[in-house]
């Protein structure tokens, strides 16, 4: 490979205050293979072209900030690496099913409201003051939640699935399994609250377990088999208050 | 961005009214997933059994094997398992076709869809037992 190798990156570009529509623009960025595709966007926003906008922050997988669509595929382009598209050009989407803000930033509102709904934090009857210590749990009782509780809110998972692009009222796969990780906690007691707005008609029936969700998550959650999961615990739910109309409660 | 750290945001994006309707999906999706157990474990096993291993090696063993088979299915006990088999694998098919249909562009007659599907897994069904039971 010669020194002077370059890759070419296609990124989508779309200022609302200037574009009537959005369109892809072409940049020639040297090649190093241990370049990931966040490097070679940093790259043209200091050296060749300032009003690329994108976000990102932590560089290693952790804060979930630069999700975007590398190829067609979601993608954390902190972990997508160069060396796996050179020679072929690489074209940069920002993630597929949110509306676009400016360029590759797309607006997180409608995830942030769907986190919201499914009260993703401990919920208690009684709050014990701390002199009264922590709520204390076994190995056992945290690995029925740990898996799920590693989500990043990276969005590549709304990105994945097509159910999300075609149901406004779907809550989605990390919404659902964070919900569900609150639920599978035995310091939580709101499991009844959560599904109020979980069992609603297609808040979360209306996952047709595709499953991409899970092969595109960074953190290996799994969110696809927390919805499974949950889904369970809904139809019990279900059944629990046929037979016991009034008194259904946790 | 914590996933864990909303707490003081008092969970208000809830969409529908707060209502507590839970939805009638938990019903279908209840016979579905029994369906799939069906559909996974009990179907390929019959058909391994009455496909390949009672009509193997010997032809005169092999009609004696399935008539002895044939009997079984007489034996009410085994009809009712049987129909529970197949009607669940049924309603688990129709409930995938259903969702299917709705991923492909029908999700706005979801409401519509239930009939022709559960309606026609329910026929089917009846069908089946009327022939279980002329068994």
């Amino acid at each position: 490979m010669s020194e002077n190798a370059t890759i070419t990156l296609e990124l989508f570009r779309y200022h609302p205050e200037t574009d009537s529509e959005p369109r892809y623009q072409s940049y020639e960025v040297p090649y190093d293979e241990d370049w990931v595709v966040l490097d070679a966007i940093n790259w043209i926003k200091d050296h060749v072209d300032g009003t690329v906008t994108h976000r990102w922050s932590c560089r290693m997988g952790v804060c979930g900030s630069c999700g975007m669509m590398v190829n067609g595929e979601p993608k954390l382009t902190c972990a997508a690496f160069l060396k796996d598209y050179y020679p072929r050009p690489v074209r940069v989407d920002p993630l597929v099913n949110f509306p676009v803000e400016r360029d590759l930033v797309v607006s997180m509102d409608g995830f942030m409201d769907k986190l919201e709904a499914v009260k993703p934090y401990i919920i208690r009857d009684d709050v014990n003051d701390t002199s009264q210590g922590e709520y204390r749990q076994t190995p056992a009782e945290l690995a029925r939640y740990k898996q799920f509780s590693m989500c990043i809110n990276c969005m590549l998972c709304y990105a994945a699935c097509p159910v999300v692009g075609h149901e406004e009222e779907f809550l989605g796969p990390a919404a659902l399994a964070l919900g569900h990780r609150y639920n599978k906690d035995s310091r939580d007691q709101g499991q009844s609250e959560r599904l109020e707005v979980m069992l609603s008609s297609e808040a979360m029936w209306g996952c047709t377990f595709v499953g991409e969700c899970t092969v595109v998550c960074p953190k290996h959650v799994d969110p696809a088999g927390a919805i499974q999961q949950a889904k369970a615990v809904g139809a019990q739910e279900f059944f629990k208050r046929f037979v016991m109309p009034k008194g259904a409660g946790s | 961005m914590s996933a864990g750290g909303g707490g003081g945001a008092g969970g208000g994006a809830q969409k529908g009214g707060g209502s507590a309707r839970p939805s009638g999906e938990a019903f279908w999706w209840a016979l579905f997933s029994a369906g799939g157990v069906m559909a996974a474990l009990f179907v390929p096993a019959f058909v391994i059994v009455t496909g390949f291993l009672l009509p193997a090696g010997d032809e005169m063993v092999a009609a004696e094997r399935a008539a002895a088979f044939a009997q079984a299915a007489g034996w009410w006990p085994v009809k009712v398992a049987l129909l529970g088999v197949i009607t669940l694998s049924l309603f688990h098919c129709m409930h995938r076709i259903r969702h299917l249909l709705m991923d492909v562009g029908m999700r706005r007659y979801a409401g519509a869809l239930k009939l022709p599907c559960y309606g026609g897994a329910l026929a089917l069904s009846g069908w089946a037992a009327w022939v279980l039971w002329g068994i």
